[in-house]
């Protein structure tokens, strides 16, 4: 997993001393940089989006800078990499979550003990396999269907939408002398 | 004649623009309380005039005590670029700032992103000195707080086309024995109706202050554009305040069952720009 430091970020592009994620202008500045280093990442990587020396983050910079990465990481502007949000505290967590919602977009974010969550918007279903995946830790679309008694049409749908939505990761694997998608936790 | 100021908040904005508008010398003699949407008011008006030429003479207050919270909110600062000051020379001696003071955030104007983050920057500094101390508030009151004011003055630079101010303030209410903090913010720009009407069709002030206050409407496309302003009046709502906005010729209001004041108002005076004030109660 490779670390971006927001608060290093805030200082290197503002250099007003902020330590606050507010304003759209400052929000485009710092999603602008985060797209210019995620471009040189290799692919399959792992963002970590460190807010741990950030201060206040308004609803502005929250969409300009999560919503949006999350939205243009969807459409595969940014290759095949994944994002993921950590330090951060409950009230960033509100309104970070408000910013994923107004979009219906979703994010993984890790407590500071490594315990993954979700933060945004995502329907049920996808909900219950996530955790799933979560507490597995990996998971093909065989093992979902056995495990949630489903065809297991729909629970390769239910992974691929998943992966899709870049909440979880996928590999593929030769098991028996065919090929199967293995989806991971990120 | 101009009917006599007493006092200076958004009650009396409308009394104050026809006088400000009537006479060459704004007369604040008698005005023996002023809040911020009154100071703010004040210097928008005149730098409405200055706009136009015109520089217009302010009688200031007779009251030490109005003089003094004056001087303490940062007024004189820009006062005097839009107005004569008809007051004695040593004025600003003899009320030089009080170590102690319950202003959360003086004057301040709001040209760029950056003011936003000095703004964010010393409200914070002054929150838990004000905002937990005199409205009891925990640390995601006063974050939800901090990005409301967030919000609201970044309306200005992103929607506004011109320049504004802000300003904070802690009071007693009597009335209430509860401790309010009032936060106005204004500006001089194309207000409401005409930053909307780029999207909409708009027939009116009061509608385009309804469509941002309630409707999140927005005059971006981007979904998550619009929301600044129904973001505050959630936050307003969730902790009992109140919350009014005026723009060109229109106010609209929130009103709390323990506070007053109409909830539409439309044919008033035109003023450019728009103008917020937000009340919040202790809890």
């Amino acid at each position: 997993m490779i670390s971006y430091d927001l608060y290093n970020f805030l200082k290197e592009e503002l250099k007003n001393g902020s330590s606050d994620l507010v304003t759209r202008p400052s929000g485009q500045l710092i999603r602008e940089r985060i797209e210019k280093d995620i471009l040189k990442e290799d692919d399959g990587g792992v963002i970590a989006l460190d807010f741990s020396k950030i201060g206040i983050i308004d609803y502005s910079c929250a969409d300009e800078i999560v919503a949006k990465l999350m939205s243009r990481l969807l459409s595969n502007e940014y290759g095949e990499k994944y994002i993921i949000l950590t330090g951060l505290n409950e009230n960033q967590q509100e309104n970070i979550e408000v910013a994923l919602e107004r979009k219906d977009l979703a994010v993984i974010a890790e407590k500071s003990g490594g315990k993954k969550f979700l933060l945004g918007s995502l329907n049920n279903y996808l909900r219950e396999t996530l955790s799933l995946i979560v507490k597995s830790g990996k998971i093909t679309a065989r093992e979902l269907a056995d495990m949630v008694k489903i065809e297991a049409n729909t629970s390769g749908t239910r992974l691929l939408n998943l992966h899709k939505k870049r909440l979880v990761m996928r590999r593929d694997e030769i098991r028996e002398g065919a090929r199967v998608w293995i989806y991971e936790n990120l | 004649m101009p009917n006599i100021i007493t006092q200076l908040s958004d009650e009396s904005f409308e009394a104050f623009l026809a006088h400000a508008n009537a006479s060459d010398v704004i007369d604040l003699r008698q005005v023996a309380f002023i809040d911020p949407y009154g100071m703010v008011g004040i210097l928008e008006a005149g730098r409405m005039f200055s706009q136009k030429d015109t520089m217009k003479t302010l009688k200031l207050p007779v009251s030490d005590n109005v003089l003094k919270y004056l001087e303490r909110m940062d007024f004189f600062k820009y006062a005097a670029r839009f107005f004569q000051i008809d007051a004695g020379d040593d004025l600003l001696d003899r009320y030089s700032k009080s170590s102690y003071s319950d202003v959360l955030l003086e004057i301040t104007p709001i040209e760029k992103s950056d003011d936003i983050h000095f703004i964010v920057g010393k409200v914070k500094e002054r929150a838990h000195m004000i905002l937990a101390k005199h409205l009891n508030y925990d640390e995601g009151a006063i974050n939800g707080f901090i990005v409301a004011l967030s919000e609201v003055c970044q309306n200005i630079i992103e929607h506004s086309g011109n320049t504004g101010f802000v300003g904070i303030q802690k009071y007693r209410f009597q009335k209430l024995e509860k401790n309010v903090v009032k936060i106005a913010v204004m500006d001089l720009g194309i207000g409401f109706r005409k930053s909307l009407g780029e999207r909409f069709d708009i027939k009116d002030d009061i509608e385009a202050v309804d469509k941002a206050l309630f409707h999140a409407v927005s005059r971006h496309e981007d979904e998550g554009r619009g929301h600044g302003l129904a973001s505050v009046r959630r936050f307003v709502n969730k902790w009992n305040g109140k919350i009014s906005i005026r723009s060109g010729s229109a106010k609209l209001a929130v009103v709390p069952e323990w506070s007053w004041g109409k909830k539409r108002e439309t044919n008033l005076t035109y003023f450019p720009g728009a103008q917020i004030n937000i009340m919040l109660p202790e809890i």
